[in-house]
């Protein structure tokens, strides 16, 4: 069981090409950080995954255990166990976190299923809780009004929810406190599990010094340029992407 | 006339001075009638309104000799409700001094079959929402007066019903006295022509109005508020989910007679498939109306490129001191709020869903919150 991402290109809809042929395997289990300079296409390469229309896969192929990723829709991908917590997640007026979430919950029901509304609540309050969130947030509009952080933990809520397969976190830890990087890094570390995987894209080593990743890629100009352990993340620390030029040239 | 045999010369003069006025009101608006015609595409506040198709269509029932017809039931109402009759010439007199919003001949229409629907004469408060409910036939034309004395608070809820190819024509006169506050709500469902007139006074009290209309293929809604009383709140509210080729004609004023007072609109719709709205709003404040706040915005949201929208806010101060503002935006479904949604599992249909519900909320929400 893998996310197996074979020669990806992609680009903006009739715009510049940003992924340049990316290969990738996750297997289940494994923790991959995926770190590189501004604009080299990691967000890109998350939302592509998940299939945000703004953009066009040109080449390649992605497959989810054993499925056809790219040919889905964005809500069966969710449903065939992918999460991507956003970068800047997106406010909904109107809808409340609650009803966001049931709707999600019963998306994932056999037809003819409802969602148990007892066991959902008590659910979604405990893993509130966990997550140091106030309660009143579930009857408030999903993310409207929301800090920065609070929308990074509203996102992870979610993902504790829906419980994926393959978890992609893109720059969860912009716009948290160290107490909020910590809770959410507990989070996600009690996620991980042998039938669980998490592409885990960062700038900063603060955010793998508590979700340690098993596997570091490094990307630059739409393709990965550097695999390795969490020696690669010591080193961008200290030296920062300059190396790639030098690999470069 | 006749005067009380008490009552002093000073009392008597006052008397005969409102009567006066209210013959001369009375003559002026049977004029008003005799003059009107049935609205063409010349009548600009029928221009978007395709006049030639729906107004034709309900003068001509309306003039035909069909019979209006309807039930009107009415729940937790008390000694305040009265099944209004044709020979109810105070409130005949009353529906005849109606504004429109270009729309005399219809009212016109109207009062030659009035003699159908409630009065609410509120003088207590109420618990439970008073419920008024009619449902028609072919054609069914009622009129609604609601009625709320000084203090009292009140929550009036309205069900027009309809079936396919009925008409509805409704009349509604709603008065709040000082200190009183009212919330009156009315929703509009299933009819092939439905129009609707409805006047505001508001004597210094706090009124929110909301309307919402559905699975009906022509509304046509007339919206006078009128503000009488410094201190007087009002405010209008309409939520509409619109499909297939359903054709809604919203127009409102909302007349500030003196200052010291507010009042707010915000209408919003959510159009699918071939629907089409138009909202044509109007912020009049008299002169010397000194200190007004007065607000108006229309949104819409257009899950459909085949969907149409006519915004046309307008605002006309004639006094200084005011705050006044309005505003219209008609835009498409927000792509990124669909995708946030359908990267959760959602169904696009259910997300779509979701998300144009989510739009129309805040103004249930803000109605909601208005307390009694």
């Amino acid at each position: 069981m893998s996310l197996i991402i074979k020669n990806l290109c992609a680009r903006v809809k009739d715009g510049a090409d940003i992924l340049n042929g990316i290969n990738l395997e996750i297997p289940s289990g494994e923790v991959h950080a995926i770190m590189g300079p501004n604009g080299s296409g990691k967000s890109t390469l998350s939302k592509v995954l998940c299939g945000h229309p703004d953009y066009e896969v040109t080449g390649g192929s992605v497959s989810l255990d054993g499925q056809d990723l790219l040919a889905m829709s964005v809500d069966e991908r969710s449903r065939a166990g992918l999460f991507l917590a956003f970068q800047y997640p997106v406010e909904v007026p109107g809808v409340t976190n609650a009803n966001f979430m049931r709707a999600a919950m019963q998306a994932r029901l056999p037809k003819g299923e409802d969602v148990d509304a007892v066991s959902f609540y008590k659910e979604l309050r405990g893993r509130m809780k966990q997550l140091g969130m106030d309660t009143k947030f579930t009857a408030r509009a999903v993310n409207e009004g929301f800090s920065g952080g609070e929308k990074k933990r509203n996102d992870i809520l979610q993902m504790m929810m829906l419980q994926p397969s393959y978890a992609i976190l893109d720059e969860t830890d912009s716009g948290l406190d160290v107490d909020a990087l910590r809770i959410v890094s507990d989070g996600v570390n009690a996620m991980r599990a042998p039938f669980r995987s998490f592409l885990v894209i960062t700038h900063y080593k603060r955010l793998l010094d508590y979700i340690h990743p098993d596997v570091v890629h490094i990307l630059s100009q739409g393709k990965i340029v550097k695999t390795g352990g969490f020696e690669l993340v010591d080193h961008i620390e200290n030296h920062g992407f300059d190396f790639l030029k030098t690999t470069k040239e | 006339m006749d005067f009380p045999q008490n009552m002093s010369m000073e009392a008597a003069f006052a008397l005969a001075e409102a009567e006066a006025k209210l013959d001369a009101a009375l003559q002026e608006s049977r004029e008003r009638f005799e003059q009107a015609i049935i609205p063409n595409r010349l009548n600009e506040d029928w221009r978007f309104g395709r006049p030639h198709k729906y107004a034709t269509a309900l003068a001509e029932l309306l003039q035909s000799s069909l019979l209006s017809h309807g039930v009107a039931t009415v729940l937790h109402a008390e000694e305040a409700a009265v099944r209004i009759t044709a020979e109810d010439d105070d409130l005949r007199q009353t529906e005849m001094l109606m504004p429109t919003i270009g729309s005399d001949a219809m009212l016109g229409m109207h009062l030659k079959r009035f003699g159908q629907g409630y009065a609410l004469y509120i003088e207590e408060s109420t618990t439970e929402p008073i419920v008024i409910t009619y449902r028609g036939g072919e054609l069914y034309t009622p009129a609604t007066f609601i009625m709320v004395a000084p203090g009292v608070k009140a929550h009036v809820i309205e069900h027009h019903i309809g079936s396919p190819g009925s008409t509805m024509f409704a009349t509604r006169n709603i008065q709040v006295a000082e200190g009183a506050a009212l919330k009156v709500e009315l929703t509009s469902k299933g009819f092939e022509h439905y129009m609707c007139i409805t006047n505001i006074q508001n004597m210094g009290g706090k009124v929110s109005h909301l309307t919402a209309h559905e699975d009906s293929a022509w509304v046509r809604e007339e919206t006078v508020a009128e503000i009488y009383t410094a201190g007087a709140d009002t405010r209008l509210f309409s939520a509409n989910h619109l499909g297939g080729a359903s054709v809604l004609d919203q127009h409102t004023k909302q007349i500030h007679h003196v200052g010291e007072a507010t009042s707010d609109l915000l209408y919003k719709n959510v159009l699918d498939g071939k629907a089409t709205a138009t909202f044509a709003g109007n912020i009049y404040v008299a002169p010397g109306a000194h200190n007004t706040d007065a607000y108006q915005s229309n949104r819409n949201m257009l899950l459909s490129e085949n969907a149409t929208t006519n915004s046309l806010p307008g605002l006309e101060i004639l006094a200084d001191k005011v705050r006044c503002s309005h505003g219209s935006a008609s835009a498409p479904l927000d792509e990124e709020q669909l995708f946030y949604l359908c990267s959760r599992g959602i169904p696009q249909y259910e997300a779509q869903k979701l998300v144009a519900q989510g739009f129309l909320e805040d103004v249930l929400s803000r109605f909601n919150k208005d307390e009694q």
